[in-house]
């Protein structure tokens, strides 16, 4: 009997090996070694079938339902068979669990960050030959020439191709709060004070109530403006090959100062640290804030929020530059491009390259931002008619706004759009996030709350943040 | 094997657990234990890099700066956490009212049911400092100024220590009301006897009954303290995140928002042999094996 349990037990133990080495000797991702970076897949001389299958954050219907039209639509207009993976949430982990438990996709929709780590892993198909040799992708009216730089590797590589316009963020103001109380719109750092002020002390709203504050933001999330007073880009620059944090330089500490007033005088919204996004939005909606930093998109959005409300409003919000800095340069951010990338081990690369193609064209862009027809909007002779659900969905299925100049939104655009626009045109650039950014960001907001919040001097918040960084070899 | 061949239709029973723990547990534990060994690329062949990934962790400042944040919060949860429900149980147990006790203990139970999204996003709102009731109160009470209790790293770690305590206070409470239910009615009416008051009473009769549960309780808790998560998530914000940000967040930062699956996996499995070393030693301290 004891030789028998002993058997048992090193047979057990024999399985359970044998379990962990194949396990281990798998190698993931599907088994199979991907093809490298750049290398066309093998069958590409064959005709290809004419199927698709992507996985996308925001492209795509709404709901599972529609997302299930979005495939028929692609189908109806493109004649390929499209299969669209579109989580409710959490994108990036289930993108995560897909790809290495070796699911195959033809095309992915993700954030240029992600597809600057997917490029160092190797597993992107290099686009640039067929990008350069794209009638449609190299027309400027399509796609800005200039736009590319966004996307391109330092060797000039591109991986990814733009899924949508992306806008930038800057200071959004009430402009009937500007007007009402007879105030200039702002351009330094002084005037900024003295309209932010007047909106916490000069009751805007009319209440009667001392209930409003100047600016509220959403933790550090926007200051970009304000510190384009001093001339410096948020998160990193790179100068003569080093790494740099301008916020953590002395260039900085006068718009700390200047922010730690606002602080101490109750001008900024003294929540600003735990607010999120839809707090700020909300504060600003319902006259609680005077100013905000946000996207260029939510000038419309709020603009016609309110209207949909009460279509008599006086609630105009606007779009700022910002203040301008020494050189008389305004400085704003470009939010990170969303790009469509094709993995090296997609089976349909020809496939997916097309329907890159296809969705700056015009009925692309329709899909992306009206949605399907029928469901979202209808055509009555030549012109579009949007559904009840296609007003539910305000005309974003992805693709809020688009670069190609031949295609005009079929409604216009949301009141104070283009103003604001324009101003990321003319003022935005992107900023550099290197991977050890997350490491960084900590740091920098732990010592500028500090240094708002008067928890600490700004001198001394900078000189610690700057201490700290390079303490973690975080900054050269 | 004659044992087993006579009980097989148990044993046959058994397959479909064994079957779940093997699929379910073992093998993602043996497939992450390789991967913490490997250089982790989403698409293509991951070659085994030895130690790397653990040594990456172990020389990463944050990793450190993380645990020390999970010790002190955990550990003061742990503290906290342990003596409040206690108290509470006991404060209950000397309430004669009936509705007034089943009131309560269903009051100080129900935050355990709710999840932390929800706690998390009313204690933000009840600790702000222009409309927040604990600021409403300080004023009244004659406080110069209204406290960034989520903004300032002095207060942080302690809201987050109260929170959590308040959270899981009530539930832990039940458990040892449930004991204090079923201890012998005759050893009361003995130090009764002996001339015992009502703390007395508490000290040499309720108090020692409650050990066995108490150690249940502690065995629990150390081995949550390494997986506090969902609280850190929801509560954090950018002002306060040096000071909160627990080794889960490390992974979470490495693994999911970094795609550095090699160097999350490998600290995930630090934390599983740190929560087995805790749990030996807590173990031990406590003679949890002996009654």
């Amino acid at each position: 009997m004891k030789t028998n349990k002993k058997k048992v037990v090193s047979s057990m133990m024999a399985v359970a090996l044998f379990g962990s080495v194949v396990a281990g000797c798998s190698g993931g991702g599907g088994g199979s070694e991907a093809p490298k970076a750049g290398e066309q897949p093998k069958g590409e001389e064959k005709k290809e079938e004419r199927v698709l299958k992507m996985m996308s954050g925001v492209i795509g219907g709404k709901t599972p339902e529609e997302n299930t039209l979005f495939e028929k639509e692609i189908e109806r207009l493109t004649g390929i068979k499209a299969t669209l993976n579109k989580p409710a949430s959490d994108y990036d982990q289930k993108l995560l669990a897909a790809i290495s438990s070796g699911e195959k996709f033809d095309l992915l929709q993700i954030s240029k960050e992600k597809m600057n780590l997917f490029i160092s892993q190797g597993i992107l198909t290099d686009l640039t030959s067929q990008v350069k040799g794209s009638k449609t992708l190299q027309d400027p009216e399509v796609l800005p020439s200039g736009e590319w730089d966004q996307v391109k590797t330092k060797d000039g590589k591109i991986y990814g191709v733009f899924t949508k316009f992306q806008g930038g963020t800057m200071p959004i103001v009430r402009a009937d709060w500007l007007k009402k109380l007879n105030l200039p719109e702002p351009k330094t750092l002084d005037d900024y004070y003295k309209v932010l002020k007047a909106f916490t002390e000069q009751d805007p709203d009319g209440n009667g109530k001392k209930d409003t504050y100047g600016l509220s933001t959403a933790g550090s999330y926007e200051l970009q403006g304000f510190f384009s007073a001093a001339g410096l880009k948020q998160r990193y620059v790179e100068k003569d090959g080093k790494l740099d944090v301008p916020y953590a330089t002395d260039a900085a500490i006068p718009v700390y100062e200047w922010l730690n007033k606002l602080y101490k005088e109750g001008i900024l919204d003294p929540n600003f640290a735990t607010n999120d996004t839809g707090k700020m939005r909300n504060l600003f909606l319902t006259d609680r804030v005077g100013m905000i930093t946000y996207w260029d998109a939510w000038v419309g959005m709020l603009n016609n929020t309110r209207k949909q409300q009460d279509p008599n409003t006086a609630f105009e919000a606007k779009g700022l530059p910002g203040v301008a800095g020494p050189n008389g340069n305004y400085m704003l951010r470009r939010g990170d491009p969303d790009v469509w990338v094709i993995p090296v081990n997609a089976e349909h690369p020809k496939t997916a390259f097309e329907f890159i193609e296809w969705w700056h064209s015009k009925d692309g862009i329709i899909l992306g931002s009206l949605g399907i027809k029928d469901q979202d909007y209808k055509m009555n002779g030549d012109k579009y008619e949007l559904t009840q659900a296609g007003k539910d969905h305000a005309q974003d299925h992805g693709v809020p706004f688009w670069y190609n100049k031949k295609v005009p939104a079929p409604f216009g655009l949301l009141p104070g759009v283009k103003e604001a626009q324009d101003l990321v045109m003319k003022y935005a650039s992107l900023e550099l996030t290197p991977p050890k950014w997350a490491d960084a960001e900590k740091i920098i907001n732990e010592y500028m709350f500090k240094a708002i919040m008067g928890e600490m001097p700004a001198a001394d918040a900078v000189h610690k943040m700057r201490d700290t960084l390079k303490a973690q070899k975080l900054i050269d | 094997m004659k044992a087993v061949w006579k009980f097989k239709s148990l044993y046959i029973m058994m397959l479909p657990i064994m079957a779940y723990f093997l699929i379910f547990s073992y093998y993602p534990l043996v497939r992450g234990f390789m991967i913490s060994f490997q250089e982790f690329r989403l698409i293509g062949n991951r070659p085994f890099v030895g130690f790397d990934n653990y040594l990456a962790v172990l020389r990463d400042s944050s990793f450190w700066d993380t645990l020390q944040n999970t010790l002190i919060i955990g550990g003061g949860t742990l503290v906290v956490g342990f003596v409040m429900p206690i108290v509470l149980a006991l404060s209950l147990n000397e309430v004669f009212s009936t509705w007034f006790k089943k009131v309560t203990q269903m009051i100080v139970y129900l935050p355990h049911l709710f999840s932390w999204v929800v706690v998390g996003g009313m204690w933000i709102l009840m600790l702000s400092p222009d409309t927040g009731i604990v600021n409403q109160i300080l004023k009244l009470a004659g406080a110069a100024k209204p406290i960034g209790f989520m903004s300032s790293s002095d207060y942080i770690r302690w809201v987050m220590v109260l929170t959590a305590v308040w959270k899981e206070m009530g539930f832990t409470c039940i458990l040892y009301l449930a004991a204090i239910v079923s201890i012998n009615p005759s050893l009361y009416e003995a130090a009764r006897i002996d001339g015992a008051n009502r703390w007395q009473q508490v000290k040499y009769v309720t108090l020692p009954s409650l050990v066995s549960t108490m150690k249940v309780v502690i065995m629990l808790n150390v081995l949550s303290i390494l997986r506090m998560f969902d609280q850190i998530f929801v509560m954090r914000n950018g002002a306060v995140a040096n000071k909160v940000d627990v080794i889960m967040m490390y992974t979470y930062q490495k693994g999911i928002l970094e795609f550095k699956i090699g160097t999350a996996t490998a600290a995930g499995f630090l934390v599983i042999f740190a929560t087995l070393i805790i749990t030996f030693v807590t173990r031990a301290i406590i003679r949890y094996d002996e009654g």
